[in-house]
C-alpha cells in the first residue's frame, strides 16, 4: 500500500499530457467530442455520477445542452437542503444511530440517498475518507456523529463558501473523535504519544514523500516533535450527548521544539500551521481530492498549477473543487466510463435509481460485505479504492445487493415489479431499461440482456416477474453497471 | 452488525492497514484445488495417460487459489507438476507468520538481572511484568532455561491453566524445552531483530522485512528465492492464505498463489429459476476498450467469479486439527497450512498475516490474549504436523515489523519502536536463546540498541534450511551470523 500511496508522479511526461489531452477531444471509438459550453448526455451523466450518486430524470433535463461551468456552479452553489421522501426505517421502526451502529450507518445512506444536492455528500465522505476514524475504535457513537456534522460544513460549500483546509485541519484535530481515535488524549507532556501526529503527516496532510519530487516530506524528529507540539488536549465525555475537547496547558509539553529544523514552542495551532505551509501539502491534497474524481493522476503541470492556485487561495477548497470538476479530463473515455463506483456510490445510486429509500437494514449489510463500511473505515488510512474495489467477493455482494432490492422492493414502491401478461420480450426490456432509470449500456451488454428477454419464458404470472426482476439485476447489477 | 475483529480493537487503528498484501498486482488465473490433492491421492495418483482435468475434477473441488505469475501455465501443466512433486521426497519447507503492527517483545521475553528489571520495571509502571509467579496483577515470568537467567518468558507465553497462563498443557515453553537445541528443544527465540537505523513507519518497515533489504524492492525475498530455486510451473510451491498475495513471496517469475480459504460462490437473483450464472458470465464476456482498466476489471471479475461458481461441485472443510485454541483466525489458517503442507503438492513456503499488536494503549488487554494464542496455536501446530508425518520438513518463523519503545506511554501501552522478537519453531530448529539480547539498553531515542540484523536469519534459513546462496538473494549480504547464548552458531540442528 505504501508503494501506491506514496508513489511520486514519476513518468508525466509532456507527452503523456499531450496524448491524454488528444484522446479527450477525440476518444477511440467516440462518438462525441468534448463540449463545455453545451454538454451532451453522457456529460451530464459523468458529472452526477463522478459529483454525486448518478443523474435523476430531472438533472438531465436542467443540463443536457447547457454549460459545464454552469452546472458546477449549481452543485457548489445549492446548499444540500431538506432531505426528500419519507423518512428511513428498519422494518417499520424509526433509526437509533445513538443505539445500533447499523442504524448509524443507514442514517449516513438515507442522507445519500435523499440529500437535494448530492455534491455535499459526497464530499462529506471524501473527508470521512481522509481523516478516517472509525467507530469500532471510537465510543461513545456521538463522537463519530459530531465529526460527521463538522465534516459537513466542509461539505457544504454553498452554504460555507469560504473554507480552508486550515480551518478544517485545525478543527478535527481538536475534536474529540480524532483525539480519541488516535491516541491524542493520552498525549501529553512527558508522556508523548506520536500515534496523531505521526498519520496527521504521513496521511492527513503531506504523505511521507512529495508527490512531485519524491523528496522525504519529514523525519522521524519531526515526528517526536509534532507530537510534543499537539499535547495537551483532553476530552470530556461525562454527558455522551455533549463531549468537548478542552486544552489543559498543565498537559502542555512547554518549552522550545525542533519542526522542520525551526526552533519554537508549538502549540496545535502553531505546528498545524507549520505543516501546512510545507512544500510538499499542497501537491498531496491536490492530487488525493483529483483522485476522487478521476481514475488516472493529474499531469504534473495540472498538478503544479491546482497545488499552486490552492496555496494563493489560502487553502480554500471551492475553488480547487470547482477546477477540478470542470477539468476536461473528468471526461476522458466518455463513451465508456472508465471508474469503478465506490460501494457507498454503488448503493446510493442504486437505491436513487430505483426510487427507494432505507426499509431494512440490506444496505448496510451489503456494505460491508462490499468493503466499504461507512464509519468504519478498515485503518486509518481510510479506503484503497481504485480497481481494488472489485474482486470475486465484492463483485457477489455488489449483485446481491441490487437483486435483493428489485425482488424484495417493498409494495407500493416505484421499484416494485408488476406483472404485464402480454409484454413481449423487447417490451419487457424496454420497461427494465426504463425503470431502473435508463443508465451507460454497452452496445455488447444490451445485445446479451435483449438476448436474455427473449429466451426467457414468459409463460406464467411468476415466469414475466422473475423475467423482469432479471433484466432490470443484470442491468443494474452487470459489469456496466459498476463503472462510472 | 458483526464487525468486530477477532482481537479486540485496540485504540490505534493503524495496526489494521499493516498486512502484507500486494495491492497493485492481479492474479493471472484461479487454480480450482481438487479433492484428490488435498486428501493425498487417496484414489491413486493419476496413471501415465497424465493428468486431465476431468480425472482431477471428478471427486470435487475444494477450493481456489488465485495464481500470479503464470499467465503460460494451464491447468493440466501445473497439476502435472504437483503430481510430479507429490512422487518425491517431501522438500524442506518454511511457514511465515508475520504478526501485524510491531509486536512488542520486551514483554515477551524479559530480561531479569536486577539492574535491567528494575529499569524495566520503572519505565513501563502499569505494564511491566513481574519475574516468578504473578504479583499484583501483574503477569509472571518464567525463567528460560539455558540463558544464565537472564531472561525469561511472559507466562501468556507459558502452558498451564493459572490466571496468567495460556491455559493449554502446550506452549512455546515445552516447544523451547532445556534450550540447548538437542532434542525436544525446537523453538530458538531472537529476542529483538531490527536493521540500522531502524524506521517506526509500519509500511516502510514491514516492506524493509517482507523484501529481505533496507528498501522496498519490487519481489519479496521469499519471492527471489522460489525465482532462483523453486519450480516454473508450479504456484501451489507458495501460498498466502489470504484473499490477496503477501509481498514476501512477490516473484518475478515463479508462479505463487494466494488461497483464502474453502467456500462455495455463485450469482443468484431471489425468485428466479433460470441460470444467473450463465447470464452474468455473458455480460462478463463483451468486450472493452484496451485502455479501460476500470471496465475491464469489472468484466474480467465477474467473469472470474461465474467460473468458480461453475467448476465448484462439492465442498469439503477442513477437518479441524487437535488442540488448536478454538474461534482464532490463526487456528484455521494454520489447519489449512496443514492440511496443504501434507497435501504432497509441492507447498514450500506459506505464508500468514494475523493479529493486531499496534498496542498503543491498554496494551495488556490487546497483546496478552494474542501471546497466548500464538503460543498454543504454535505448538498445536506442530503436532498436527507431526501426526500428519511432515513435521521434520517444515519450519515455522514468528516476526513482526519492529519492536516498541523500552519506555510505556501514558495509555498504557507503548510506541513503535526498534527490535522485535523472532521466533522459529520445528524439531529441525536447534531450540534456544539464539541472538543477543538488548536489555534494557536504549539510544537517544528511546530505542532498543538491536545487535541482531533480521536479514542474519533469513541468510541462516537459506542457506541452513532452503537451500542456495543467501548472497544471490539478500542485497548487501553478506550478514553477521547467528549468535547463540552458548555459543551456537546455527539456527538449526542438522546443520
Amino acid at each position: 500500500m505504501t508503494q501506491t500511496k506514496n508513489k511520486p508522479h514519476k513518468g508525466r511526461t509532456a507527452q503523456t499530457v499531450k496524448t491524454r489531452r488528444h484522446r479527450l477531444h477525440v476518444p477511440p471509438g467516440s462518438t462525441t467530442t468534448f463540449t463545455p459550453t453545451a454538454m451532451s448526455q453522457a456529460m451530464v451523466d459523468r458529472l452526477f455520477w463522478r459529483a454525486g450518486f448518478g443523474p435523476g430524470a430531472a438533472d438531465r433535463a436542467a443540463w443536457t445542452g447547457k454549460s459545464l461551468d454552469d452546472a458546477v456552479d449549481s452543485l457548489l452553489n445549492t446548499p444540500q437542503g431538506a432531505l426528500a421522501g419519507p423518512d428511513p426505517n428498519v422494518d417499520g421502526k424509526p433509526l437509533d444511530p445513538n443505539g445500533n451502529d447499523t442504524d448509524l450507518v443507514l442514517a449516513w445512506v438515507d442522507r445519500m440517498v435523499r440529500a437535494p444536492n448530492p455534491l455535499v455528500e459526497r464530499m462529506t465522505f471524501f473527508w470521512h475518507r481522509h481523516w478516517a476514524n472509525s467507530r469500532a475504535a471510537v465510543s461513545p457513537t456521538q463522537l463519530m456523529e459530531t465529526q460527521n456534522a463538522l465534516l459537513r460544513t466542509y461539505g457544504d460549500m454553498a452554504a460555507n463558501p469560504d473554507v480552508s483546509f486550515s480551518t478544517m485541519a485545525n478543527q478535527v484535530s481538536k475534536d474529540p473523535s480524532m483525539l480519541r481515535y488516535l491516541n491524542g488524549e493520552s498525549n501529553v507532556k512527558g508522556g508523548p504519544n506520536e500515534n496523531y501526529g505521526r498519520e496527521l503527516m504521513e496521511l492527513f496532510t503531506l504523505g511521507v514523500t512529495h508527490v512531485i519530487t519524491g523528496a522525504k516530506n519529514y523525519s522521524e524528529n519531526d515526528v517526536a516533535q509534532l507530537a510534543k507540539s499537539l499535547t495537551g488536549w483532553l476530552i470530556n465525555d461525562k454527558d455522551p450527548d455533549n463531549v468537548t475537547a478542552s486544552f489543559d496547558s498543565s498537559r502542555w509539553f512547554n518549552g522550545p521544539k525542533s519542526l522542520f529544523g525551526t526552533l519554537g514552542n508549538y502549540n496545535t495551532d502553531t505546528a498545524l500551521d507549520l505543516v501546512l505551509s510545507q512544500d510538499g501539502h499542497a501537491p498531496y491534497i491536490v492530487d488525493k481530492l483529483w483522485s476522487e474524481f478521476m481514475p488516472t493522476p493529474p499531469p504534473t503541470a495540472t498538478l503544479t498549477q491546482l497545488a499552486a492556485d490552492y496555496t494563493a487561495s489560502g487553502r480554500k477548497l471551492k475553488p480547487l473543487v470547482r477546477s477540478i470538476l470542470t477539468n476536461p479530463q473528468l471526461f476522458e473515455s466518455i463513451d465508456e466510463p472508465n471508474m469503478i463506483k465506490p460501494p457507498v456510490v454503488f448503493v446510493g445510486g442504486t437505491l436513487r435509481a430505483l426510487g427507494l429509500g432505507i426499509s431494512s437494514a440490506g444496505p448496510a449489510t451489503y456494505l460491508d460485505s462490499m468493503g466499504q463500511l461507512p464509519y468504519f473505515p478498515p485503518t486509518v488510512a481510510g479506503w484503497e479504492g481504485g480497481l481494488s474495489w472489485l474482486n470475486t467477493n465484492t463483485a457477489l455482494a455488489r449483485f446481491g445487493f441490487v437483486a435483493d432490492a428489485i425482488a424484495n422492493a417493498p409494495n407500493g414502491s416505484p421499484a416494485k415489479v408488476i406483472d404485464i401478461p402480454s409484454e413481449t420480450p423487447g417490451a419487457a426490456f424496454d420497461r427494465a431499461y426504463g425503470a431502473i432509470g435508463s443508465p451507460w449500456m454497452s452496445v455488447g451488454t444490451r445485445a446479451a440482456i435483449q438476448d436474455y428477454s427473449t429466451r426467457a419464458s414468459a409463460k406464467a404470472s411468476k415466469d414475466r416477474i422473475a423475467r423482469q426482476v432479471m433484466l432490470r439485476t443484470l442491468m443494474l447489477a452487470g459489469p456496466d453497471a459498476q463503472v462510472m | 452488525m458483526t464487525i468486530q475483529s477477532e482481537i479486540q480493537a485496540l485504540k490505534c487503528a493503524d495496526c489494521a492497514r499493516s498486512d502484507s498484501a500486494v495491492s497493485d498486482l492481479r492474479p493471472d488465473s484461479l487454480l480450482p484445488i481438487p479433492a484428490d490433492a488435498l486428501s493425498g491421492w487417496q484414489d491413486g495418483r493419476p496413471g501415465s495417460d497424465g493428468v486431465t482435468r476431468r480425472k482431477l475434477l471428478r471427486n470435487g473441488v475444494l477450493g481456489f487459489a488465485a495464481v500470479y505469475g503464470a499467465t503460460q501455465l494451464s491447468f493440466e501443466e501445473v497439476w502435472e507438476a504437483a503430481v510430479a512433486q507429490a512422487a518425491e521426497p517431501m522438500q524442506k519447507s518454511i511457514v511465515v507468520i508475520y504478526l501485524n503492527g510491531g509486536n512488542d517483545g520486551l514483554n515477551c521475553f524479559v530480561p531479569t538481572s536486577a539492574p535491567e528489571f528494575a529499569k524495566y520495571q520503572t519505565l513501563r509502571p502499569t505494564i511491566a511484568r513481574s519475574l516468578g509467579d504473578g504479583v499484583g496483577g501483574k503477569v509472571g515470568t518464567t525463567i528460560m532455561n539455558n540463558t544464565g537467567g537472564t531472561l525469561a518468558f511472559s507466562n501468556k507465553l507459558v502452558s498451564g491453566t493459572g490466571a496468567d497462563r495460556n491455559g493449554d498443557v502446550i506452549g512455546f515453553d515445552t516447544l523451547y524445552g532445556d534450550g540447548t537445541g538437542g532434542v525436544g528443544s525446537d523453538l530458538a527465540i531472537i529476542p529483538a531483530a531490527d536493521y540500522n537505523p531502524p524506521n517506526r513507519s509500519h509500511f516502510e518497515s514491514r516492506d524493509y522485512w517482507f523484501a529481505g533489504a533496507l528498501s522496498q524492492l519490487q519481489t519479496g525475498w521469499l519471492g527471489r528465492w522460489l525465482d532462483t530455486y523453486g519450480s516454473q510451473v508450479n504456484p501451489l510451491q507458495a501460498v498466502s492464505l489470504d484473499s490477496s498475495l503477501s509481498k514476501q513471496i512477490r516473484s518475478a517469475t515463479a508462479p505463487v498463489c494466494a488461497l483464502e480459504g474453502l467456500q462455495n460462490v455463485g450469482f443468484g437473483v431471489p425468485g428466479v429459476t433460470a441460470d444467473v450464472n450463465s447470464e452474468v458470465g455473458k455480460l462478463a464476456a463483451v468486450p472493452f476498450g484496451a485502455t479501460n482498466a476500470a471496465l475491464g476489471r469489472s468484466r474480467n471479475m465477474m467473469g472470474l467469479t461465474v467460473d468458480v461458481a461453475n467448476r465448484l461441485s462439492t465442498l469439503s472443510n477442513v477437518a479441524p486439527g487437535p488442540g488448536y485454541p478454538p474461534n482464532s483466525g490463526l487456528s484455521q489458517k494454520l489447519q489449512l497450512a496443514a492440511t496443504l503442507l501434507s497435501a504432497g503438492m509441492g507447498t514450500r513456503v506459506i505464508t500468514i498475516d494475523w493479529g493486531s499488536f499496534d498496542t498503543h494503549g491498554d496494551q495488556l488487554a490487546g497483546q496478552d490474549p494474542q501471546l497466548s494464542t500464538l503460543s498454543r496455536s504454535l505448538a498445536a501446530f506442530k503436532a498436527d504436523l507431526a501426526a500428519r508425518g511432515v513435521e521434520q520438513n517444515v519450519i515455522t518463523m514468528v516476526f513482526s515489523e519492529f519492536g516498541r519503545r523500552l519506555e510505556e506511554s501514558d495509555s498504557a501501552g507503548t510506541d513503535h519502536g526498534s527490535g522485535g522478537p523472532i521466533m522459529l519453531s520445528g524439531s529441525a530448529v536447534k531450540g534456544g536463546l539464539a541472538g543477543e539480547h538488548p536489555g534494557v539498553n536504549v539510544n537517544q531515542d528511546g530505542d532498543l540498541v538491536v545487535k541482531t540484523d533480521f536479514r542474519t536469519v533469513y541468510q541462516a534459513l537459506i542457506s541452513e534450511w532452503l537451500g542456495g546462496d543467501p548472497n544471490a538473494i539478500l542485497p548487501g549480504g553478506p550478514f553477521d551470523g547467528i549468535h547463540r547464548y552458548d555459543g551456537g552458531t546455527t539456527l538449526t540442528k542438522a546443520a
